[in-house]
Protein backbone atom coordinates (compact mmCIF):
# COMPACT_ATOMS: atom_id res chain seq x y z
CA UNK A 1 0.00 0.00 0.00
CA UNK A 2 1.47 3.47 -1.08
CA UNK A 3 0.44 5.61 2.24
CA UNK A 4 2.45 3.10 4.09
CA UNK A 5 5.93 3.62 2.26
CA UNK A 6 8.39 4.57 4.67
CA UNK A 7 10.15 7.68 3.97
CA UNK A 8 13.71 9.02 5.40
CA UNK A 9 14.05 12.46 4.33
CA UNK A 10 16.07 15.77 5.67
CA UNK A 11 12.84 17.26 6.74
CA UNK A 12 10.63 14.12 7.67
CA UNK A 13 10.65 10.74 8.54
CA UNK A 14 7.63 8.63 8.86
CA UNK A 15 5.02 7.21 6.14
CA UNK A 16 4.09 8.98 2.93
CA UNK A 17 0.17 9.38 4.08
CA UNK A 18 1.67 11.45 7.02
CA UNK A 19 3.90 13.51 4.99
CA UNK A 20 0.77 13.90 2.88
CA UNK A 21 -1.26 14.65 5.92
CA UNK A 22 1.00 17.10 7.70
CA UNK A 23 1.70 19.38 4.06
CA UNK A 24 -2.20 19.70 3.50
CA UNK A 25 -2.20 21.06 7.18
CA UNK A 26 0.56 23.23 6.12
CA UNK A 27 2.09 21.82 9.32
CA UNK A 28 5.51 21.38 7.02
CA UNK A 29 6.35 23.24 4.71
CA UNK A 30 6.34 21.78 0.96
CA UNK A 31 9.15 23.55 -0.22
CA UNK A 32 11.60 21.97 2.28
CA UNK A 33 10.42 18.92 1.08
CA UNK A 34 12.89 17.01 -1.62
CA UNK A 35 10.58 15.23 -3.67
CA UNK A 36 13.34 13.49 -5.67
CA UNK A 37 13.56 11.89 -2.24
CA UNK A 38 10.35 10.62 -1.86
CA UNK A 39 10.44 9.32 -5.64
CA UNK A 40 13.94 7.66 -5.45
CA UNK A 41 12.52 6.04 -2.19
CA UNK A 42 9.08 4.97 -3.78
CA UNK A 43 11.64 3.08 -6.67
CA UNK A 44 13.64 1.18 -4.35
CA UNK A 45 10.32 0.20 -2.82
CA UNK A 46 8.92 -1.40 -5.81
CA UNK A 47 12.34 -2.50 -6.50
CA UNK A 48 12.04 -4.20 -3.15
CA UNK A 49 8.85 -5.75 -3.81
CA UNK A 50 9.62 -7.59 -7.07
CA UNK A 51 6.11 -7.02 -8.27
CA UNK A 52 4.34 -4.20 -9.67
CA UNK A 53 1.14 -3.05 -8.16
CA UNK A 54 -0.56 -0.93 -11.04
CA UNK A 55 -3.29 1.12 -8.89
CA UNK A 56 -0.79 1.69 -6.19
CA UNK A 57 1.44 3.01 -8.72
CA UNK A 58 -1.36 4.76 -10.21
CA UNK A 59 -1.80 6.19 -6.95
CA UNK A 60 1.53 7.48 -6.37
CA UNK A 61 2.21 9.15 -9.48
CA UNK A 62 -1.11 11.26 -9.32
CA UNK A 63 -0.13 12.04 -5.46
CA UNK A 64 3.50 12.65 -6.55
CA UNK A 65 2.45 14.82 -9.67
CA UNK A 66 0.05 16.99 -7.40
CA UNK A 67 2.78 17.51 -5.11
CA UNK A 68 5.24 19.08 -7.96
CA UNK A 69 2.57 21.40 -9.22
CA UNK A 70 2.10 22.48 -5.67
CA UNK A 71 5.68 22.92 -5.14
CA UNK A 72 6.55 24.64 -8.20
CA UNK A 73 2.96 26.87 -7.56
CA UNK A 74 4.58 27.97 -4.20
CA UNK A 75 8.26 28.55 -5.80
CA UNK A 76 6.93 31.06 -8.40
CA UNK A 77 6.35 34.74 -6.67
CA UNK A 78 2.59 36.10 -6.11
CA UNK A 79 -0.71 34.90 -8.66
CA UNK A 80 0.82 37.43 -11.40
CA UNK A 81 3.03 35.48 -13.15
CA UNK A 82 1.52 32.66 -14.91
CA UNK A 83 3.08 29.26 -15.68
CA UNK A 84 5.74 30.35 -18.46
CA UNK A 85 4.00 27.52 -20.69
CA UNK A 86 1.04 29.42 -20.87
CA UNK A 87 2.85 32.69 -22.13
CA UNK A 88 3.46 33.51 -25.44
CA UNK A 89 6.99 32.88 -27.11
CA UNK A 90 7.31 36.86 -26.34
CA UNK A 91 6.37 37.17 -22.96
CA UNK A 92 8.00 33.88 -21.89
CA UNK A 93 11.51 35.19 -23.39
CA UNK A 94 10.58 38.87 -21.71
CA UNK A 95 9.69 36.80 -18.34
CA UNK A 96 13.10 34.76 -18.37
CA UNK A 97 14.70 38.03 -19.36
CA UNK A 98 13.67 39.51 -15.78
CA UNK A 99 14.94 36.12 -14.11
CA UNK A 100 18.39 36.32 -15.89
CA UNK A 101 18.83 40.40 -15.36
CA UNK A 102 18.06 39.76 -11.65
CA UNK A 103 20.82 36.85 -11.18
CA UNK A 104 23.37 39.04 -13.14
CA UNK A 105 22.76 41.68 -10.48
CA UNK A 106 22.93 39.34 -7.75
CA UNK A 107 26.28 37.02 -9.64
CA UNK A 108 27.85 40.89 -9.77
CA UNK A 109 27.17 41.66 -5.99
CA UNK A 110 28.22 38.04 -5.31
CA UNK A 111 31.81 38.72 -6.95
CA UNK A 112 32.36 42.16 -5.19
CA UNK A 113 31.63 40.43 -1.98
CA UNK A 114 34.39 37.67 -2.33
CA UNK A 115 36.70 40.07 -3.58
CA UNK A 116 36.17 42.45 -0.93
CA UNK A 117 36.39 39.62 1.89
CA UNK A 118 39.72 38.70 0.03
CA UNK A 119 41.02 42.15 0.77
CA UNK A 120 39.40 42.36 4.06
CA UNK A 121 40.95 39.65 5.91
CA UNK A 122 44.34 40.98 5.25
CA UNK A 123 42.90 43.19 8.76
CA UNK A 124 42.95 41.02 11.97
CA UNK A 125 40.98 41.69 15.19
CA UNK A 126 41.38 40.91 18.58
CA UNK A 127 39.11 37.31 18.88
CA UNK A 128 40.28 36.29 22.74
CA UNK A 129 37.63 37.51 25.07
CA UNK A 130 38.07 40.03 28.37
CA UNK A 131 39.91 38.29 31.07
CA UNK A 132 37.24 37.34 33.40
CA UNK A 133 37.86 40.13 36.17
CA UNK A 134 36.69 42.48 33.60
CA UNK A 135 33.96 41.16 32.30
CA UNK A 136 32.37 41.74 35.35
CA UNK A 137 29.75 43.80 35.72
CA UNK A 138 30.03 46.62 37.32
CA UNK A 139 27.58 46.59 40.68
CA UNK A 140 25.43 49.68 39.13
CA UNK A 141 24.47 47.78 36.10
CA UNK A 142 22.39 45.27 37.95
CA UNK A 143 18.88 45.18 38.32
CA UNK A 144 16.71 43.03 39.86
CA UNK A 145 15.66 39.77 37.82
CA UNK A 146 14.58 37.27 41.17
CA UNK A 147 12.45 37.48 44.17
CA UNK A 148 14.37 36.93 47.65
CA UNK A 149 11.37 35.22 48.90
CA UNK A 150 12.58 32.22 46.55
CA UNK A 151 15.76 32.10 48.63
CA UNK A 152 13.60 31.84 51.89
CA UNK A 153 11.85 28.95 50.44
CA UNK A 154 14.39 27.20 48.93
CA UNK A 155 16.22 26.76 52.34
CA UNK A 156 12.85 26.38 54.50
CA UNK A 157 12.40 23.57 52.61
CA UNK A 158 15.72 22.17 53.53
CA UNK A 159 15.29 22.60 56.78
CA UNK A 160 12.11 20.70 57.68
CA UNK A 161 12.46 17.67 58.74
CA UNK A 162 10.26 15.03 56.70
CA UNK A 163 7.78 12.84 58.72
CA UNK A 164 9.19 9.29 58.15
CA UNK A 165 8.00 6.93 55.91
CA UNK A 166 5.18 4.94 57.41
CA UNK A 167 6.31 1.28 55.73
CA UNK A 168 3.73 -0.64 58.11
CA UNK A 169 1.78 -1.53 54.78
CA UNK A 170 4.24 -3.54 53.05
CA UNK A 171 4.29 -7.10 54.29
CA UNK A 172 8.46 -8.55 54.62
CA UNK A 173 8.26 -11.69 53.54
CA UNK A 174 10.60 -13.99 55.61
CA UNK A 175 12.03 -17.09 54.08
CA UNK A 176 15.56 -18.57 54.23
CA UNK A 177 17.76 -20.66 52.00
CA UNK A 178 18.60 -22.50 55.71
CA UNK A 179 14.88 -23.54 56.23
CA UNK A 180 14.11 -24.76 52.74
CA UNK A 181 17.24 -26.51 52.70
CA UNK A 182 16.26 -28.46 55.93
CA UNK A 183 12.68 -28.92 54.44
CA UNK A 184 13.92 -30.05 51.51
CA UNK A 185 16.26 -32.80 52.93
CA UNK A 186 13.75 -33.86 55.39
CA UNK A 187 11.65 -34.97 52.54
CA UNK A 188 14.59 -36.29 50.31
CA UNK A 189 15.29 -38.79 53.42
CA UNK A 190 12.05 -40.45 51.47
CA UNK A 191 14.41 -40.78 49.03
CA UNK A 192 12.08 -39.12 46.37
CA UNK A 193 8.96 -36.77 46.58
CA UNK A 194 7.33 -34.56 44.46
CA UNK A 195 8.48 -30.33 44.19
CA UNK A 196 4.82 -29.94 44.49
CA UNK A 197 4.72 -31.43 47.85
CA UNK A 198 7.93 -29.39 49.44
CA UNK A 199 5.96 -25.90 48.07
CA UNK A 200 2.75 -27.00 49.35
CA UNK A 201 0.50 -23.96 50.09
CA UNK A 202 3.47 -21.83 50.22
CA UNK A 203 3.89 -17.84 48.34
CA UNK A 204 5.61 -17.25 44.95
CA UNK A 205 8.72 -16.19 47.22
CA UNK A 206 8.91 -19.11 48.81
CA UNK A 207 8.60 -21.54 46.42
CA UNK A 208 10.77 -19.20 44.38
CA UNK A 209 13.25 -19.69 47.43
CA UNK A 210 12.98 -23.46 47.50
CA UNK A 211 13.99 -23.50 43.60
CA UNK A 212 17.15 -22.13 44.99
CA UNK A 213 17.88 -24.82 48.02
CA UNK A 214 17.06 -27.25 45.05
CA UNK A 215 19.58 -26.04 42.90
CA UNK A 216 22.07 -25.58 46.25
CA UNK A 217 21.24 -29.59 46.52
CA UNK A 218 22.51 -30.51 43.15
CA UNK A 219 25.14 -28.52 43.34
CA UNK A 220 26.45 -30.22 46.39
CA UNK A 221 25.42 -33.78 44.88
CA UNK A 222 22.18 -34.84 47.19
CA UNK A 223 19.66 -34.71 44.90
CA UNK A 224 18.37 -34.47 41.71
CA UNK A 225 15.74 -34.10 39.41
CA UNK A 226 13.69 -35.26 36.37
CA UNK A 227 10.79 -33.51 34.39
CA UNK A 228 8.91 -35.30 31.84
CA UNK A 229 7.16 -32.34 29.90
CA UNK A 230 7.34 -28.45 30.64
CA UNK A 231 5.28 -27.46 33.28
CA UNK A 232 4.66 -31.00 34.27
CA UNK A 233 5.44 -32.61 37.87
CA UNK A 234 9.01 -32.23 38.98
CA UNK A 235 10.21 -35.74 40.27
CA UNK A 236 12.81 -35.03 43.10
CA UNK A 237 15.17 -38.02 44.13
CA UNK A 238 18.42 -38.48 46.52
CA UNK A 239 21.58 -39.18 44.66
CA UNK A 240 23.59 -42.26 45.86
CA UNK A 241 26.74 -40.41 48.91
CA UNK A 242 24.67 -37.45 49.17
CA UNK A 243 23.33 -38.51 52.55
CA UNK A 244 26.36 -38.31 53.58
CA UNK A 245 26.65 -34.69 52.27
CA UNK A 246 23.56 -34.53 53.54
CA UNK A 247 25.00 -35.20 57.25
CA UNK A 248 28.34 -33.52 57.51
CA UNK A 249 26.26 -30.59 56.37
CA UNK B 1 45.20 61.07 29.53
CA UNK B 2 44.06 62.91 26.39
CA UNK B 3 40.50 60.97 25.17
CA UNK B 4 41.92 59.60 22.31
CA UNK B 5 44.30 57.64 24.21
CA UNK B 6 41.28 56.42 26.45
CA UNK B 7 39.46 55.54 23.40
CA UNK B 8 42.57 53.59 22.22
CA UNK B 9 42.61 51.76 25.70
CA UNK B 10 39.19 51.00 25.70
CA UNK B 11 39.15 50.05 22.39
CA UNK B 12 42.10 47.55 22.74
CA UNK B 13 40.79 45.70 25.19
CA UNK B 14 37.09 45.17 23.39
CA UNK B 15 36.90 41.54 21.52
CA UNK B 16 34.14 43.06 19.27
CA UNK B 17 33.41 46.57 17.53
CA UNK B 18 32.12 49.27 19.98
CA UNK B 19 29.46 51.34 19.03
CA UNK B 20 30.03 55.12 19.37
CA UNK B 21 27.45 55.69 22.33
CA UNK B 22 28.82 52.78 24.36
CA UNK B 23 31.80 55.35 24.39
CA UNK B 24 30.24 58.06 25.30
CA UNK B 25 28.89 56.17 28.15
CA UNK B 26 31.79 54.73 29.29
CA UNK B 27 33.78 58.00 28.79
CA UNK B 28 31.20 60.11 30.02
CA UNK B 29 31.53 62.47 27.35
CA UNK B 30 29.15 63.45 24.37
CA UNK B 31 29.17 61.45 21.50
CA UNK B 32 30.13 64.03 19.08
CA UNK B 33 33.70 64.07 21.30
CA UNK B 34 34.03 60.42 20.56
CA UNK B 35 33.81 61.14 17.27
CA UNK B 36 36.49 63.63 17.29
CA UNK B 37 38.41 61.54 19.34
CA UNK B 38 38.34 58.99 17.28
CA UNK B 39 39.24 60.94 14.31
CA UNK B 40 42.17 61.98 16.41
CA UNK B 41 42.91 58.18 16.88
CA UNK B 42 43.00 57.23 13.20
CA UNK B 43 45.30 60.17 12.31
CA UNK B 44 47.92 59.59 15.40
CA UNK B 45 47.66 55.49 14.33
CA UNK B 46 49.03 56.61 10.39
CA UNK B 47 52.91 54.92 10.71
CA UNK B 48 51.93 52.57 13.62
CA UNK B 49 51.02 49.01 13.61
CA UNK B 50 47.39 49.20 14.05
CA UNK B 51 44.04 50.64 12.07
CA UNK B 52 41.12 51.85 13.16
CA UNK B 53 38.23 50.67 11.62
CA UNK B 54 34.27 51.23 11.83
CA UNK B 55 32.62 47.56 11.27
CA UNK B 56 29.63 46.18 12.12
CA UNK B 57 28.11 49.23 13.82
CA UNK B 58 31.20 50.16 16.16
CA UNK B 59 34.78 51.14 16.17
CA UNK B 60 37.58 48.62 16.69
CA UNK B 61 41.12 48.34 16.29
CA UNK B 62 42.64 45.52 13.67
CA UNK B 63 46.34 44.67 12.78
CA UNK B 64 47.97 46.59 10.04
CA UNK B 65 47.30 44.40 6.88
CA UNK B 66 51.39 44.55 6.04
CA UNK B 67 51.36 42.56 9.38
CA UNK B 68 49.05 40.20 8.23
CA UNK B 69 51.33 37.47 7.03
CA UNK B 70 53.45 37.59 10.58
CA UNK B 71 50.33 37.65 12.50
CA UNK B 72 48.42 34.65 11.31
CA UNK B 73 51.88 32.81 11.76
CA UNK B 74 51.82 33.74 15.14
CA UNK B 75 48.22 33.11 15.65
CA UNK B 76 48.72 29.63 13.24
CA UNK B 77 45.22 30.86 11.68
CA UNK B 78 45.68 30.54 7.59
CA UNK B 79 43.85 32.60 5.39
CA UNK B 80 39.91 30.94 5.78
CA UNK B 81 39.20 29.87 1.89
CA UNK B 82 37.41 31.81 -0.31
CA UNK B 83 34.13 32.12 -0.95
CA UNK B 84 32.75 29.77 -4.01
CA UNK B 85 30.31 31.23 -6.36
CA UNK B 86 27.41 29.42 -5.39
CA UNK B 87 28.10 31.10 -1.82
CA UNK B 88 28.83 34.52 -3.22
CA UNK B 89 26.13 34.42 -5.16
CA UNK B 90 23.70 33.56 -1.80
CA UNK B 91 25.47 35.50 0.27
CA UNK B 92 24.77 38.88 -1.56
CA UNK B 93 21.42 37.97 -2.37
CA UNK B 94 20.80 37.60 1.49
CA UNK B 95 23.10 40.71 2.11
CA UNK B 96 20.66 42.75 -0.31
CA UNK B 97 17.33 41.15 -0.18
CA UNK B 98 17.13 40.24 3.89
CA UNK B 99 15.22 39.16 5.43
CA UNK B 100 14.81 37.06 2.80
CA UNK B 101 13.47 32.82 2.14
CA UNK B 102 15.38 30.04 0.83
CA UNK B 103 12.92 29.02 -1.99
CA UNK B 104 13.29 33.09 -2.92
CA UNK B 105 17.29 32.80 -3.24
CA UNK B 106 16.74 29.54 -5.12
CA UNK B 107 14.60 31.70 -7.82
CA UNK B 108 16.89 33.89 -8.26
CA UNK B 109 19.85 31.76 -8.85
CA UNK B 110 17.92 29.41 -10.79
CA UNK B 111 19.48 26.54 -8.89
CA UNK B 112 18.56 24.78 -5.38
CA UNK B 113 21.02 26.66 -2.34
CA UNK B 114 20.55 24.67 0.02
CA UNK B 115 24.41 23.41 0.60
CA UNK B 116 25.52 26.86 0.06
CA UNK B 117 22.94 28.39 2.23
CA UNK B 118 23.86 25.97 5.16
CA UNK B 119 28.18 26.92 4.05
CA UNK B 120 27.64 30.43 4.68
CA UNK B 121 25.42 29.27 8.35
CA UNK B 122 28.48 27.00 8.99
CA UNK B 123 30.76 29.85 8.52
CA UNK B 124 29.22 32.61 10.64
CA UNK B 125 27.95 34.88 8.16
CA UNK B 126 24.00 34.57 7.86
CA UNK B 127 21.53 33.05 10.24
CA UNK B 128 17.96 31.93 10.20
CA UNK B 129 15.69 35.34 11.17
CA UNK B 130 12.36 33.56 11.51
CA UNK B 131 9.71 31.80 9.00
CA UNK B 132 7.98 33.58 6.00
CA UNK B 133 4.17 33.39 5.50
CA UNK B 134 5.05 29.86 3.65
CA UNK B 135 7.01 28.66 7.06
CA UNK B 136 10.50 28.99 4.87
CA UNK B 137 13.69 29.82 6.33
CA UNK B 138 14.16 33.44 6.49
CA UNK B 139 17.82 34.29 6.30
CA UNK B 140 19.41 37.37 7.18
CA UNK B 141 23.09 38.77 7.51
CA UNK B 142 25.17 38.35 10.91
CA UNK B 143 27.61 40.96 12.68
CA UNK B 144 30.20 38.47 12.14
CA UNK B 145 29.56 39.40 8.23
CA UNK B 146 29.44 42.89 8.36
CA UNK B 147 33.22 42.75 10.67
CA UNK B 148 34.73 40.27 7.84
CA UNK B 149 33.42 42.19 5.09
CA UNK B 150 34.75 45.52 6.48
CA UNK B 151 30.90 47.18 6.63
CA UNK B 152 29.78 49.66 8.97
CA UNK B 153 25.87 48.24 8.34
CA UNK B 154 24.31 46.54 5.47
CA UNK B 155 23.47 50.25 4.38
CA UNK B 156 27.38 50.96 3.75
CA UNK B 157 26.52 48.03 0.59
CA UNK B 158 27.21 49.42 -2.38
CA UNK B 159 24.35 50.03 -4.89
CA UNK B 160 23.82 46.70 -6.76
CA UNK B 161 22.63 48.57 -10.28
CA UNK B 162 26.18 48.74 -11.21
CA UNK B 163 25.94 45.10 -11.87
CA UNK B 164 23.35 45.12 -13.96
CA UNK B 165 23.72 44.08 -17.72
CA UNK B 166 24.28 47.42 -20.16
CA UNK B 167 20.94 48.23 -22.22
CA UNK B 168 23.10 46.58 -24.81
CA UNK B 169 23.57 43.26 -22.98
CA UNK B 170 20.14 43.32 -22.01
CA UNK B 171 18.82 43.84 -25.56
CA UNK B 172 21.44 41.21 -27.12
CA UNK B 173 20.04 38.43 -24.28
CA UNK B 174 16.51 39.06 -25.10
CA UNK B 175 16.86 38.85 -28.96
CA UNK B 176 18.54 35.65 -28.19
CA UNK B 177 15.54 33.88 -25.78
CA UNK B 178 13.15 35.64 -28.51
CA UNK B 179 14.54 33.70 -31.34
CA UNK B 180 14.54 30.40 -29.22
CA UNK B 181 11.05 31.10 -28.12
CA UNK B 182 10.03 31.37 -31.61
CA UNK B 183 11.89 28.20 -32.57
CA UNK B 184 10.53 26.09 -29.78
CA UNK B 185 6.89 27.67 -30.43
CA UNK B 186 7.39 26.99 -34.45
CA UNK B 187 8.57 22.95 -33.27
CA UNK B 188 5.48 22.57 -31.36
CA UNK B 189 7.76 21.42 -28.36
CA UNK B 190 6.56 21.35 -25.48
CA UNK B 191 8.24 24.50 -23.44
CA UNK B 192 11.31 24.12 -21.04
CA UNK B 193 11.50 26.41 -17.93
Amino acid sequence: MIARLELDLDVFAGPFDLLLSLILREELDLLEVELAEVVLAYLDHLEARDELDLEAATEFLVLIAALLELKSRLMLPGEEIEELDELAPAEAAEELVERMLAYARFRGAGGYLAARREVEQAVLYRSAPLPAALRRAPLEHAEQAYDPAVLGQALGGLLRTPAPIDLDHIAMPRVGLPERLAVLRTLLRRGTFSFDEAVEGADRMTVAVTVFALLELYKRGEAAWEQDEPFGPITVRSEPGGTIAAAVA
Amino acid sequence: MTLEQELEALLFLAPDPVPVEELADALRVEEDEVRTGLQALALALDGRGLVLREVGGGWALGSHPDAEESARRLLARPRTPGLTPAQAETLSIVAYLQPVSRPEVARIRGVASESAASALVQRGLIEESGRSQFGAVLYRTTPLFLKLFGLKSVDDLPDPAQWDPSPEEQTALRERLLRAGEERAGNGAPAAV
